[in-house]
């Protein structure tokens, strides 16, 4: 590009929207997991117990379902899509796993042969949003019945078996004083993370979310980011599931029903387009961290269910706001100006 | 040899015609005796533990002789919303049920299609659940007390004070609010009581699980537990921060009634009862539509109450076989998952089922239908519950399970 530059005088001013972006989502982010650790410190005063070390081992345990679940939603939306199916997908990976487990051999059978059923499903939602214009939310929500009513068949309505060991130790095991599901957590983020922002796949995922036409002029096979973003999030819905059942060593069909809603909410109050193409996972994270302490803070105030949710409820909108990219930009411009 | 055989075989089609117009007459009149009673089985939802037992139950009973000659069962499973259940009794009644079997996902949103249904003769039969339409029988557990008899349970294992959580089930639903309140009638006696934590967990293990989990973070100092079904995942709560657990009382879980028999467990801190909602409540409401279908009983529409389980620590006996023998109550671990509810059987009202009855809706092999008790208990008025305009009895939170062992 500089070589063709016809002389320094007719430069244009340098392109600077993208840093500008990424200095916002890098302060949307920060301010999210700012806001976090504000609640964490502030629930001190609901009770004293509140605010340990104890509590944000219990926080980072309930959100790792959502974490998970949550990168894969990410990755449908950032492509324009969205996922229904996920609550099905949980429950899917639930009840594959404790049925098969031991039934169909040693849990390493197991696990990639569930792994690999929701991929394939994740794939079947893909074809019919890519090639047969299906609305993604019809597509999804579809799939997503047709899952979970295999499941109660499957079952005849009572999953039967037990974790697969490995999950169990992931839940409930712990290396030296950490828990085992802290560090899983750490590894994860920091992948997913990788994956999303510093791989071509990811720059392909941002380029059909953007604008599909011009990432299939400019030379990308729009098909493939699509169908990976569909088949990794039942990936991780499974997963997911998996996990749930190495939590409570067990499933149950309506397991995944309590994700779906928060793993939408996660990747939208971390600074996501809910219309796809821009948004970052770190965001993400920050979200589902921060929706479930407030579900812990909530639930330790001693209010009725009622105003507990209605709180809930304002806080969330609250941070939408505060967390909005062109609010942040105006106040930058304000304190740089 | 041609004419010979035409001759025989017009005698014969004319001796097997007159034979079969014997039969078609005979037949036509056992045909109407055999005439199957159309049945439907109506669920709101389906998908936890609790309503595919109670779901399985019937459907094995039905397949139990001699009800397999006599009944054609057919389950409608509507979702969680009233209006899809009304669709849904609208469209039997239409295909002419002779009765409907249900759980009713509300108690007063389906008044108006029951009547109806009842003005066109189907029998309405409830399980657990209730309706207040006064056409309809409800058979139901829900009157015997759960709610005031586990709390003092656990009043008396905290010796009067403490501070406690309540794992509710689902906000909004009667069912819910009639347990707690009976609940809440015992422990505002006793000021020592101190509720820090009340959360919804849906009556389910998960949910229970993780709702324990946030309140145990803001009060980890938490002396007992008293909780509506999904009881087994607060003790998973509990045992996720350490070994230290607490008196709690919950419903019938395999998981919670083998806890509670653990010595392991007792000497960690566990005690308390397991109580509450018995899925063998359809199998028992089912039979007794079926005695009044085929006229073994006469029996005017009215609440009936189904006894409340109550089975403390000390009781819980594990079953060697598939169903409950020699006053068993629990299953040993690995039979069933933890989230079962073990009241499925009952030697009293249901001696033809066993695991697999409730597992898989599948009949007994070998066993009849055994004939119920003739009497019924009749349940006592609860107003929103059982009945509109009327008035609960006067001691309606008395204690039938259990004594009070600490003075308030």
């Amino acid at each position: 590009m500089t070589s063709v530059r016809p002389s320094a005088a007719l430069q244009p001013p340098a392109d600077t929207r993208r840093i500008g972006r990424i200095r916002s989502e890098t302060i949307s982010t920060a301010a999210i997991f700012a806001l976090t650790i504000i609640l964490i410190l502030a629930s001190r005063f609901v009770s004293p117990a509140l605010g340990s070390w104890d509590q944000v081992d219990t926080i980072i345990t309930l959100a790792s379902f959502l974490i998970v679940v949550a990168f894969g939603q990410g990755l449908v939306i950032l492509v324009g899509g969205l996922d229904l199916s996920i609550a099905s997908m949980i429950t899917l990976g639930g009840v594959l796993a404790t049925t098969w487990n031991g039934s169909l051999g040693s849990e390493w059978v197991v696990i990639p042969a569930v792994l690999i059923l929701c991929a394939g499903i994740g794939a079947l939602n893909a074809v019919g949003v890519i090639w047969l214009n299906i609305p993604p939310f019809i597509m999804t929500m579809a799939s997503g019945i047709v899952v979970a009513s295999a499941a109660l068949g499957y079952t005849s309505g009572t999953p039967r078996g037990a974790s697969p060991d490995a999950f169990l130790a992931l839940m409930k095991g712990s290396v030296g004083p950490v828990s085992a599901v802290l560090i899983f957590v750490v590894i994860f983020v920091l992948l997913a993370c990788a994956l999303q922002s510093a791989t071509a796949f990811g720059r392909r995922l941002y380029a059909v979310g953007a604008n599909r036409e011009a990432a299939r002029i400019a030379g990308v096979a729009t098909w493939r980011p699509i169908m990976a973003a569909y088949a990794i999030s039942a990936v991780c819905a499974g997963f997911a599931g998996m996990m749930l059942v190495g939590y409570a060593n067990g499933a149950t069909l309506r397991m995944g029903d309590s994700y779906l809603l928060p793993s939408v909410a996660s990747v939208v109050i971390g600074g996501s387009s809910i219309l796809g193409g821009r948004g970052s996972f770190a965001g993400t994270v920050g979200g589902a961290i921060l929706l479930t302490t407030l579900g812990t803070v909530i639930s330790a105030l001693g209010m009725d269910q009622g105003w507990r949710t209605v709180i809930e409820g304002a806080i969330i909108v609250g941070a939408l706001l505060l967390l909005r990219e062109d609010l942040i930009a105006r106040l930058r411009n304000r304190s740089a100006g | 040899m041609t004419t010979f055989r035409k001759l025989l075989m017009t005698t014969c089609v004319a001796a097997g015609a007159l034979a079969s117009a014997c039969m078609a007459t005979t037949s036509s009149a056992s045909a109407d005796d055999a005439k199957k009673f159309k049945i439907f089985l109506s669920l709101s939802y389906s998908g936890n533990s609790w309503q595919s037992e109670a779901a399985n139950i019937v459907k094995a009973l039905a397949q139990t002789p001699p009800y397999d000659k006599e009944v054609e069962l057919k389950e409608v499973i509507s979702g969680t919303d009233p209006q899809a259940q009304i669709a849904a009794y609208e469209s039997m009644i239409d295909a002419k049920a002779d009765g409907v079997i249900s759980f009713p996902i509300s108690s007063t949103a389906l008044n108006r299609t029951v009547k109806k249904g009842c003005e066109k003769g189907v029998l309405f039969f409830m399980y657990d659940a209730t309706v207040t339409e006064p056409c309809a029988y409800n058979v139901s557990y829900i009157t015997a007390g759960f709610g005031e008899n586990t709390a003092q349970a656990l009043v008396n294992a905290l010796n009067g004070k403490g501070k406690i959580f309540l794992s509710r089930g689902v906000p909004g639903n009667s069912v819910d609010k009639r347990h707690t309140d009976g609940a809440m009638h015992i422990f505002k006696e006793y000021p020592g009581i101190q509720v820090v934590a009340e959360y919804y967990a849906f009556w389910d293990d998960r949910t229970t699980q993780q709702e324990t989990a946030k309140a145990l973070a803001a009060h980890p100092d938490v002396d007992g537990i008293w909780a509506q079904a999904g009881e087994f995942g607060a003790i998973q709560a509990l045992r996720d921060k350490g070994t230290r657990l607490v008196p709690m009382t919950g419903e019938n879980s395999n998981g919670f009634r083998l806890a509670l028999a653990d010595p392991e467990a007792q000497k960690n801190g566990l005690k308390g009862v397991s109580a509450g909602s018995p899925p063998a409540t359809a199998g028992y409401a089912f039979k007794l539509m079926m005695e009044i279908l085929t006229k073994k009983r006469d029996l005017k529409a009215m609440n009936i109450q189904y006894p409340l389980p109550w089975v403390p620590a000390d009781k819980v006996t594990l079953c060697k076989g598939d169903t409950f023998e020699d006053g068993c109550n629990t299953f040993p671990d690995g039979k069933v998952p933890s989230s079962f509810v073990t009241e499925v059987f009952s030697p009293e009202f249901l001696p033809e089922l066993s695991l697999k009855s409730a597992l898989d809706g599948a009949p007994t092999p070998g066993k009849t239908i055994q004939p119920l008790p003739a009497e019924v208990v009749k349940a006592p008025n609860e107003p929103g519950i059982n009945c509109q305009k009327c008035d609960p009895p006067a001691d309606l939170y008395k204690l039938t399970k259990i004594e009070p062992t600490v003075k308030p």
